[in-house]
């Protein structure tokens, strides 16, 4: 019976935390960093290079989710991995059948939870302390985002590769599906709330007979101009198929065309 | 205010390992050294000028704090905003002779930190790009069975894609520092065209990494709904984050609760069903 060490383990977490991301390429993002996540693993599993050289091939596929929470995948690929070396009836298509699918629902949950709701949660509360110049909303930062991290990684991981195949259960079931649908919801709720206290898109226009356009948008709806912006952008992009950089180059049309008819007028001055 | 040699390096090792593809890892580099907020207490540091630093920072954070890179699109490139934008703000603020914490001050350093954001995203397709190199090497190293290059591959090759694209551009431009503002103003005048669509450009581009967002969690047109819910609990009721947390956390757990009836109801119907064929 084969039981990956506790040093292996280690080994493979280190490997996900530092470098998931740190040889990203547009074709092959996280692969690279899976591959070195899974090497001490296969190391440990198997003697022949042989079967070393097809365990691998497996971590070949392209692979790239929210990193973070992606360390689950990573555990849970480890927990296979080492049930597969002890003879159960898994394969390498079966592993990758599961990371593929899980990829997707991961990255959902992850960007609207931490990139979409802890990051600006964190970052808005350590604005406030450091309003006056002082550095302690930075250091408010630094601190509480790693550890959470850190700690929150590695759990993910230990938690992924203890249950291996049966996280996909969990992942997937009826409840699973009911459990995922709500803490989307949550994270939709923030990020709506993030759109609105962050993204901060006005008009000069005066109206003409006088006032301001603005005034007269946020009699409508606060914010309307902003809410406006991300619900255009997600229109071209989930329903048009419009890449996020040709989006990109339309706004800097919009924003050439906006100043130069005074729509847009931000007041700068040296 | 000139930027020596030595800081110029500083700020060019900075920049190699905050980038969205860092050197410092995602969690440390990208979402810790990476935010404006921190690079403004690093910045500061190497600059000897912590306060300034952080009220730059802290600035353009506030443009920069809805941006997500989901999927490996990057609307504005975080290594330029903090380690090119923040630094060469700093040099405006003092050659100018404003105190950072005015509103002008603010205002100029959210607005070049915008244009350097914007411009900056040439970086980052440039290390992607880059790196594609290295894992041509990968792929041979797997097929020959040399897996330990595969750590050379993933963690030290890289360092040549942010030596040409993140710390060469940081050092030579940080380090022309006081003479880039001066070249800015004089050819980009902040009333002019180019500033102004550069700093409107920076205003609207956190809508796309909101929107990137939202393609991911939006399935169907009534989730919409919930995203407008958060929306106006902050713009209308003036909620911060934490607030509007817990109210969608509340409306989750009814969510929670009503989907897990449905869940149960076909079993239940289907028991029902039974016990009619009995009698």
């Amino acid at each position: 019976m084969k039981k990956l060490s506790k040093k292996t383990l280690n080994k493979s977490f280190l490997s996900w935390f530092y470098g998931n991301l740190t040889c990203f390429s547009q074709e092959h993002m996280q692969t690279f960093g899976y591959l070195c996540a899974m090497l001490p693993v296969v190391e440990e599993l198997y003697d022949k290079k042989e079967d070393q050289k097809k365990a691998m091939q497996t971590y070949t596929a392209f692979f790239n989710t929210e990193p973070q929470i992606g360390s689950l995948v990573v555990g849970m690929t480890a927990g296979m991995e080492e049930a597969k070396a002890n003879g159960q009836p898994i394969d390498g298509d079966a592993i990758n059948g599961i990371r593929a699918g899980l990829m997707g629902p991961l990255a959902g949950i992850g960007d609207s939870l931490i990139v979409g709701t802890l990051i600006p949660i964190l970052l808005g509360i350590g604005l406030g302390l450091s309003a006056d110049g002082s550095p302690l909303g930075a250091i408010f930062y630094i601190v509480v985002w790693n550890l959470l991290m850190w700690f929150g990684m590695r759990f993910a991981f230990d938690k992924g590769y203890s249950l291996g195949g049966k996280a996909v259960e969990i992942l997937v079931g009826e409840q699973a599906q009911a459990v995922r649908d709500s803490i989307l919801m949550i994270g939709t709720v923030v990020i709506g709330a993030v759109a609105a206290s962050w993204i901060n898109i006005t008009t000069a226009l005066p109206l003409p007979g006088g006032g301001a356009l603005q005034a007269t948008l946020d009699g409508i709806f606060p914010k309307m101009l902003s809410a406006g912006a991300v619900i255009f952008c997600w229109w071209l992009m989930a329903k048009k198929n419009i890449s996020p950089t040709a989006v990109m180059g339309l706004l800097v049309v919009i924003a050439f065309v906006g100043v130069l008819i005074g729509f847009f007028d931000p007041g700068l001055s040296y | 205010m000139e930027i020596s040699m030595f800081q110029a390096i500083l700020l060019g090792l900075c920049a190699c390992l905050s980038s969205m593809p860092g050197l410092g890892g995602t969690t440390f580099g990208n979402y810790t050294l990476g935010r404006p907020l921190v690079a403004g207490l690093i910045v500061g540091i190497i600059l000897g000028d912590i306060r300034s630093g952080i009220i730059i920072g802290a600035a353009i954070q506030v443009i920069y704090i809805a941006l997500v890179t989901p999927g490996g699109t990057v609307s504005a490139d975080v290594r330029a905003v903090s380690y090119i934008g923040i630094p060469l703000a700093i040099c405006a603020v003092n050659s100018l002779g404003l105190d950072p914490a005015t509103s002008q001050a603010q205002s100029m350093a959210a607005a070049l930190g915008a244009a350097v954001g914007t411009l900056g995203t040439v970086l980052f397709y440039g290390t992607a790009t880059m790196n594609l190199i290295w894992q041509h090497i990968g792929w041979k190293a797997v097929e020959e069975g040399n897996f330990h290059r595969l750590y050379m591959v993933d963690m030290g090759l890289p360092w040549i894609s942010h030596l040409v694209c993140s710390f060469l551009p940081t050092v030579v431009i940080t380090m022309a520092g006081a003479g880039m503002v001066d070249l800015m103003k004089a050819y980009m005048p902040m009333d002019g065209i180019a500033m102004k669509t550069l700093f409107t450009v920076g205003s609207l581009l956190p809508a796309v990494g909101v929107a990137i967002l939202l393609k991911q969690v939006v399935k169907k047109s009534l989730d919409f709904l919930t995203f407008l819910f958060g929306f106006t609990l902050a713009a209308c009721l003036g909620l911060n984050l934490i607030a509007s947390a817990i109210i969608g956390s509340f409306f989750a757990v009814i969510n929670y609760k009503v989907m897990m009836c449905m869940n149960k109801k076909p079993a239940a119907a289907a028991v029902d069903d039974d016990d009619e064929e009995d009698i």
